[in-house]
């Protein structure tokens, strides 16, 4: 029988060293391929590829190559009379592209081109009795869309809008056995999920539900000999795990659980030389998604050339100083 | 230009009149797929049926998506009007080959809401997405959507539509049972094109959680079906979640009948021996969840030796003993069955605050012990941590005297490390509670 283990091999020429201006030349590039085939298919989440994208250029130190008025007047236009905001123009409004316009409109300090008064609204209608938050109004649960609703609202200085202990209720109600959380109550520990659970209960300052020993286990269990991480046991590492990991895991001070040197390693190996961007794993095709995750837990892991970011918004640390939001930290 | 896209828009036409009379001709089509094609190379149709096997050539994808695409964006900006008929095979060649493009479902809602389309063909769309899309979360969510519907319409007495009349006919209650079959159907068929398969699992437990709450027969059946396929899936941690998601489901049953379950006597251990035999709720009696856990810790046994090295299998037991340490503690210490509740609104089952495992000044978590003691910090805590009270119980024992023999006559690293942390596990988790 073979090797059981699902992991990558790292290869010995596979890039070892960052290289920022190949990667903003990639996102820089990506939005003018409009009518590419590729660009039609993900039209669907084009809001949250715009906010993945200038938030990679943020970070980087680039966000001035970006088309600031398009892409403000861009959002503009997918807010609805419901006050909820679409992927783009002729989609339907939902919590997580409200989200991505938000926090957009945050980089750019630029708040107040929206009627941020209706998004208040909109957010505040999809919550549910038990406390649980719809994506929109056809009513799908989702313990993301409680942290979209957070996020959103706290970027707005409005949190008090929702019901905060219905809130927390229905997400620790998605906690499990190992500490970690599912997208509903009784489903799977997923790194993704567990992000957003955890991001949500600093955003609302109960970080002290989270029973942090048993989560940090069961997050740094996610790192393969490869040095990359997984969102679930048997699963192949991929760098967007990785930030979800790591986010999750300085959330809960306890990133200092996993071997930080392997992780970069991973990550720096899943860059593209020639094009720029990164990709889930060594030597496959890069992406807008994947190269913001990539760069975003580089700064987790202290690179210097990157700026701090967020763990909890996945933005810049100075954005979030310059609004005063701070979301809770375990001590 | 203009001659082109005229061209493009005939030909899309009839592509989009092709599939619908693909499936008009064949109503039983079970599959879809892409034909690797890069050029059109006959003056035919790009679209290939074969038996039950929809089929599109990939040479027409570059025109047919943008332009059904862009055709129904028209639509929702209020620029273009189609009838409902050419709206419903507009969204359906879409959502064949984007699945995921939520704005298309949400159109298929409203034509449902407005009688013009039958729920029943949502799923089955739906189903022959998933065979190419098997993790499509958006086809996921319009199901469950659609299945609501469906329920409130069909079957009154369903948790969906509590408020509604409970008296259902048996034509309503065999119509429940056929929607409730071929769901889990779907969830089996994605499960399997797809290794942990998240969305598929989730969406059995938002089945059996909405559509069988009251049916201990279904529960029984999934527990002994899941069996089989978890064998065959070793590494598929969703599967397996999925059966400790129905040993909670039957934890908090026994809670209500635990005076009759408490003396019941194990049954002996073939396949699924423990289950009732009958369908009948009364049988309930019969089963014994103490036969069930010993059973499952059975087959987590024969898994781990048979296939060393699987991290989702070393997983699996940890949760099965887990659950049966605090079942069997809960029954024999007080007995005030529900004590701790598996389904509270503190899904922790009490574990918060009750572990402090780690130095937080130390670097590395060692969560297999592969570092070499003299170098790592945490040594002293996991001596504090074994102070905990060791429950007197011959099953951690035999716990502990499985990890044994698995490191004793183990060459394989991966099973090694596994059993170290699982080890290290019990003595810092279990011995704690």
């Amino acid at each position: 029988m073979g090797t059981q283990i699902k992991d990558v091999v790292m290869k010995a020429d596979a890039p070892s060293t960052l290289l920022l201006d190949k990667h903003a030349d990639y996102i820089a590039a990506y939005g003018s391929k409009k009518d590419d085939y590729e660009y039609t298919l993900s039209e669907y989440l084009r809001m949250s590829g715009i906010y993945w994208g200038l938030t990679v250029m943020d970070l980087m130190g680039q966000l001035s190559r970006m088309s600031k008025d398009e892409i403000i007047e861009f959002i503009k236009s997918c807010q609805h009379d419901c006050g909820g905001i679409s992927a783009s123009i002729g989609h339907d409004p939902h919590l997580l592209y409200t989200l991505s316009a938000v926090q957009i409109l945050s980089l750019y300090d630029s708040l107040s081109v929206i009627d941020t008064d209706k998004v208040v609204e909109y957010v505040k209608s999809l919550q549910q009795e038990d406390g649980s938050f719809a994506g929109d109004k056809w009513g799908e649960i989702d313990t993301r869309f409680s942290f979209c609703a957070a996020a959103t609202l706290a970027l707005l200085g409005k949190l008090d809008a929702i019901n905060i202990d219905k809130a927390v209720e229905f997400v620790l109600s998605c906690m499990n056995f190992d500490g970690g959380f599912g997208c509903r109550p009784g489903s799977e520990s997923h790194a993704g999920q567990i992000y957003c659970c955890t991001g949500f209960l600093s955003i609302t300052n109960q970080l002290h539900h989270v029973n942090a020993d048993l989560l940090g286990w069961w997050l740094c269990e996610r790192q393969l000999p490869s040095g990359g991480l997984n969102g679930r046991p048997e699963k192949l590492p991929d760098v967007c795990y990785s930030w979800w990991v790591l986010a999750s895991l300085k959330i809960i001070k306890r990133i200092h659980w996993i071997d930080k040197n392997k992780l970069r390693s991973f990550i720096l190996a899943c860059q593209d030389e020639e094009t720029g961007g990164f990709a889930d794993r060594p030597g496959d095709m890069v992406d807008p998604f994947h190269t913001l995750f990539g760069i975003a837990g580089l700064s987790l892991l202290g690179d210097e050339h990157i700026k701090p970011v967020n763990p909890v918004f996945c933005m810049p640390e100075e954005v979030l100083q310059r609004m005063n939001v701070h979301p809770e930290i375990l001590n | 230009m203009a001659e082109l896209e005229e061209e493009v828009g005939v030909l899309v036409q009839r592509v989009v009149k092709d599939i619908n009379s693909a499936f008009k001709k064949n109503p039983n089509i079970d599959e879809i797929g892409l034909i690797p094609c890069p050029e059109a190379r006959y003056n035919r149709s790009p679209i290939v049926l074969v038996e039950n096997k929809l089929g599109v050539e990939s040479w027409c994808i570059k025109f047919l998506l943008p332009y059904v695409h862009n055709k129904l964006l028209l639509f929702r900006q209020r620029k273009q009007w189609f009838d409902r008929d050419a709206l419903i095979d507009i969204t359906c060649t879409l959502l064949l080959l984007n699945p995921d493009f939520t704005t298309a479902w949400n159109v298929r809602k409203e034509l449902i809401q407005f009688g013009a389309l039958s729920p029943e063909k949502d799923l089955y769309l739906g189903k022959l997405a998933l065979t190419k899309f098997p993790k499509s979360p958006e086809t996921w969510i319009h199901r469950r959507w659609v299945l609501k519907r469906l329920l409130q319409e069909h079957c009154p007495h369903s948790s969906l539509a509590k408020d509604q009349n409970r008296d259902v006919t048996t034509a309503q209650s065999a119509k429940y049972q056929e929607i409730l079959h071929d769901e889990l159907k779907v969830c089996t068929d994605a499960a399997g094109r797809y290794p942990s398969n998240y969305n598929a699992w989730s969406h059995r437990i938002w089945v059996l959680q909405n559509m069988a709450e009251e049916d201990s027969k279904i529960i029984y059946d999934e527990l002994c079906s899941s069996k089989y396929w978890v064998s065959m899936h070793i590494s598929d941690h969703s599967g397996f979640h999925y059966r400790q998601f129905l040993f909670k489901s039957l934890i908090r049953r026994s809670n209500f009948i635990l005076d009759k379950t408490v003396s019941a006597p194990s049954l002996p251990t073939d396949h699924c021996a423990s289950l009732p035999k009958e369908e009948s709720s009364s049988e309930i009696q019969t089963w014994s969840l103490q036969g069930l856990f010993d059973e499952e810790l059975d087959l987590c046994n024969d898994l781990i030796e048979s296939y060393p090295g699987h991290e989702a299998l070393w997983c699996h037991r940890r949760l099965v003993f887990f659950l049966w340490h605090h079942w069997s503690s809960d029954h024999h210490s007080c007995g005030t069955p529900g004590k701790t509740s598996l389904n509270g609104t503190d899904g922790s089952l009490g574990l918060s605050h009750t572990t402090t495992m780690v130095n937080k000044a130390s670097q590395v978590m060692d969560v297999d012990c592969l570092i070499d003691p003299s170098l790592q910090s945490y040594s002293q805590e996991t001596k504090r941590l074994k102070r905990g009270p060791q429950p007197d119980s011959h099953k951690l024992l035999a716990e502990h005297r499985f990890v044994s023999k698995i490191l004793s006559d183990c060459g394989n690293m991966d099973q090694v490390r596994f059993a170290t942390s699982y080890k290290k596990w019990l003595d810092s988790v279990i011995g704690q509670l």
